[in-house]
């Protein structure tokens, strides 16, 4: 029992007693499903064809991935290696979309926010096309690109697009007039009153920009390769689900939570926490 | 050297704004004509881009097309049916998540250690799409209402529990302490101390739920094939009507604008006025 | 000896925020200020006090007279005029270091040399131990006198003060005034220094201009020949030079501030 009681005593130094007491309450719901899972795959209540077992789901990783030569053929995507190639495509999409469309995004919303009369004249504008952005541009996308990579890559761009447009307009806005003063009083220029001021005062509402269009650009995304792509992980699971390989489908849904919770918290967190907090800035819903 | 009548009137005229960026910025003022001169000047370049490129009727119909269609379905009963059918889902799907959802949400919130266990699994399934579990949902149900409603139901449910849960554990202990002191009872902190602390997350929760239901019916009807908004512009694209898919487009942008603008966020805000903590 | 700062026959109006209509601010305005002076202006609120500093910091176009720095007319704001404004106007994404060296950092000076004027800056503050802190993590009278520092550090020619002391608490305004004081007496900048407090206005200038109500014009300038090193608040509540001074000063404000009412 001492043994027991001197690793508890570590742990808790280690990583605090309230964090320690809330990870070990917390995953017990998750361990709770897990064992739920085993015991449906052990006593069938529900038959495979529905809950495929972990075991299969496992096995489906090396299904997918049969006939890979190695590291290199992963990262070239090549056809053997269909589940990393599905997540890199994926992925892949989001990063070139993210490098494109936060830049523009957030350069249209500046230019737009350092005029209050057009930023209010544009407000609309902003408001319209973040109702429809992401899935109801998908059949437009597949009328203009067809079904592919191109139709996948702009619906996420226009969802990154539109949301960081509009919330740096916005958060741009809002920067109080007396800090710009300041810089140019110094001497600073229009580019040093953009790189100094703006866009440091607007990130709460840039970073905020970025946490939506992350939500809602991966939905999108996911949605998008359903209906017209032709790689990537939405597409993986609905052609799996079409041929009812339920197991893939299930794994597909597995890992696109694990990407998904995993930017949230080490990238989009911490972006946080390294700006907004560390300035002391107000963090305002918008 | 005094100043003189002419630099006065110079000074006086620079004070005044020049009378047509005065009209133009109370012409900005009112919303209502800023709206109809962006919307004119939207138009304008949308009929000029789609007056230019090869085979407009495939690409970019014009706004006359797009409004001849609107036209055509509205006097074909369409439009109204499609809407209709849409926000039945929508209504039924999120009606049912948030029924569900707050008294849960209260539930596991009351006790710290049961909120505590139950707060990161929510905010796990808060974030895994519901679109993403489509496909699983096609195989136990098929391309059927069912399907549509599960993905709704479960798009709405998961950001009010969590909201209504975090809400709960987030009213200061001092307002329960204080409600203690006076003799409350346990259910009379629920009552009066709980329930209405928590009502801005209740109002945010139920904004963001139905802002998620709304994208996922509009993808669970395109990718189930039922009928409505979203599987009116898919069908359009299949069968290559790119003017309907415009329309619905629009229409989709429209009824989230009034819904959000008009409807949810006025109830948000004058919930969270009324019961909101101010605290930092 | 030429003026440094020159402002003639300034006259000023301006939109109003919602009606459009003319507000007229400034009438005739004329003052000279000698190279190393320290100088007050007081009036009642609404006199056209920060529409005058605005001007001279730049901030704001003028139409009609003349102001010149050197010599050379205003156009625009520039680093030779430095401005510590009212509210708290350092940036909160820069460390006091950072906002301190700001000016420096836009006019591209080097690193190394940049550091070194900082920390110099730093201790003449009294901001020792907090060069790493953000702004939300300090006082507000810490965050004043990184505002002060943040200007004094570009070494502009002339520092306008658009009323810097009137947001901190009264026991640190004391503190900060005099130790306005006796950074003028190290740096011997040019200084101007707005402000609604009468009591202010007569502790720190060598000469205080008095503005009337709206038009604004300058209704006296009174002269507090008492040497800066004699200015400390312990002596001067009981020094009649002071006193007389502000008494005189607070009497030629109240005569605005009550034809105001009578109206």
């Amino acid at each position: 029992m001492s043994i027991f009681n001197d690793l508890s005593i570590a742990l808790q130094r280690k990583i605090g007693r309230q964090r320690l007491r809330k990870w070990i309450l917390g995953s017990i719901p998750f361990i709770f499903l897990i064992i739920l899972w085993e015991m449906n795959s052990y006593f069938v209540w529900l038959e495979p064809v529905y809950i495929p077992t972990s075991g299969s789901v496992w096995e489906a990783i090396f299904t997918l991935q049969e006939g890979c030569e190695g590291v290199a053929a992963a990262v070239a995507l090549d056809n053997s290696c269909l589940m990393t190639t599905h997540i890199f495509s994926s992925i892949g999409r989001v990063i070139l979309a993210a490098v494109v469309g936060l830049p523009l995004g957030i350069a249209f919303g500046v230019i737009a926010g350092m005029n209050r009369t057009l930023s209010k004249f544009l407000e609309p504008i902003g408001i319209f096309f973040n109702s429809i952005s992401g899935i109801a541009w998908i059949p437009l996308a597949i009328v203009w690109f067809g079904i592919g990579w191109q139709t996948t890559l702009f619906i996420m761009l226009n969802t990154i697009f539109w949301l960081l447009f509009f919330n740096t307009m916005l958060g741009v806005r809002g920067v109080a007039k007396v800090f710009e003063q300041s810089v140019l009083t110094m001497g600073g220029s229009r580019w040093d009153v953009i790189t100094q001021v703006y866009i440091p005062g607007a990130m709460p509402s840039i970073i905020t920009g970025c946490r939506m269009a992350m939500g809602f650009g991966w939905r999108a995304l996911i949605a998008a390769e359903m209906i017209g792509g032709d790689s990537g992980l939405g597409f993986m699971i609905f052609t799996s689900a079409a041929e009812f390989k339920i197991e893939e489908v299930f794994l597909g849904v597995i890992i696109i939570s694990i990407i998904f919770m995993a930017t949230d918290r080490y990238l989009l967190v911490p972006m946080e926490r390294w700006t907004i907090q560390r300035w002391g800035l107000v963090w305002k819903p918008t | 050297m005094a100043v003189t009548n002419t630099d006065r009137s110079i000074s006086e005229a620079a004070g005044r704004r020049s009378t047509l960026a005065q009209l133009w910025r109370q012409i900005i003022r009112i919303d209502a004509m800023n709206l109809v001169i962006l919307v004119a000047v939207v138009l304008v370049i949308w009929t000029v881009i789609s007056a230019t490129i090869a085979n407009p009727a495939r690409y970019l119909p014009s706004p006359l097309v797009v409004g001849l269609s609107s036209v055509d379905m509205i006097y074909k009963g369409l439009l109204p049916s499609y809407f209709g059918d849409t926000m039945l889902r929508l209504v039924v799907g999120s009606f049912i998540g948030i029924v569900v959802g707050v008294p849960f949400g209260l539930a596991v919130g009351l006790n710290r250690t049961v909120a505590d266990m139950f707060y990161p699994i929510l905010n796990f399934f808060q974030s895994v799409s519901g679109i993403a579990l489509f496909p699983i949902l096609v195989i136990w149900w098929g391309n059927s209402d069912t399907t549509v409603l599960a993905v709704i139901l479960y798009t709405a449910f998961f950001p009010i529990a969590f909201n209504v849960l975090s809400g709960v554990r987030e009213v200061p202990i001092r307002f329960i302490q204080a409600a203690r002191t006076l003799g409350a009872s346990r259910w009379q902190i629920i009552k009066d101390v709980l329930v209405p602390g928590a009502m801005p997350h209740i109002a945010t929760g139920i904004r963001l739920s139905i802002g998620f239901g709304w994208r996922a019916v509009i993808a669970g009807e395109m990718l189930a094939g039922r009928e409505g908004l979203g599987w009116m512009i898919f069908s359009a694209q299949d069968g290559d009507n790119t003017a309907r898919v415009i329309l619905g487009m629009v229409m989709i942008g429209l009824t989230w604008i009034v819904l959000d603008h008009y409807v949810l966020r006025p109830f948000e805000s004058e919930t969270i006025e009324r019961w909101g903590l101010v605290q930092r | 000896m030429p003026e440094k700062l020159l402002v003639e026959n300034l006259t000023h109006h301006y939109p109003d925020e919602y009606t459009g209509e003319s507000v007229h601010a400034l009438d005739d305005v004329d003052l000279s200020v000698q190279e190393g002076e320290f100088i007050s202006v007081v009036g009642p609120s609404g006199c056209g006090k920060s529409t005058l500093l605005n001007i001279l910091a730049g901030l704001l176009p003028y139409h009609v007279g003349k102001v010149t720095v050197d010599g050379h007319m205003i156009h625009g704001p520039g680093p030779e005029r430095g401005v510590v404004f009212q509210e708290h106007a350092i940036l909160p994404w820069r460390t006091v270091n950072r906002n301190i060296g700001h000016g420096l950092e836009i006019r591209g000076v080097p690193k190394a040399e940049r550091d070194n004027r900082v920390a110099q800056f730093v201790d003449l503050v009294g901001l020792t131990g907090f060069e790493d802190k953000y702004p939300h993590e300090l006082s507000g009278g810490m965050k004043q006198r990184t505002a002060v520092a943040r200007t004094l550090c570009a070494d502009p020619e002339v520092m306008l003060m658009d009323e810097p002391f009137a947001a901190v608490d009264a026991q640190t305004r004391i503190t900060l005034q005099e130790e306005l004081i006796r950074i003028s007496i190290a740096t011997k900048k040019t200084i101007i220094f707005i402000t609604h407090s009468v009591d202010e206005a007569a502790f720190l200038a060598d000469r205080c201009v008095i503005f009337s109500r709206r038009p604004g014009r300058i209704k006296a300038i009174v002269d507090v020949d008492i040497p800066r090193e004699e200015r400390i608040w312990g002596n001067m509540n009981a020094d009649t030079r002071f006193t007389s001074k502000r008494d005189e000063i607070l009497h030629l404000v109240r005569e605005e501030v009550s034809v105001e009412h009578e109206e």
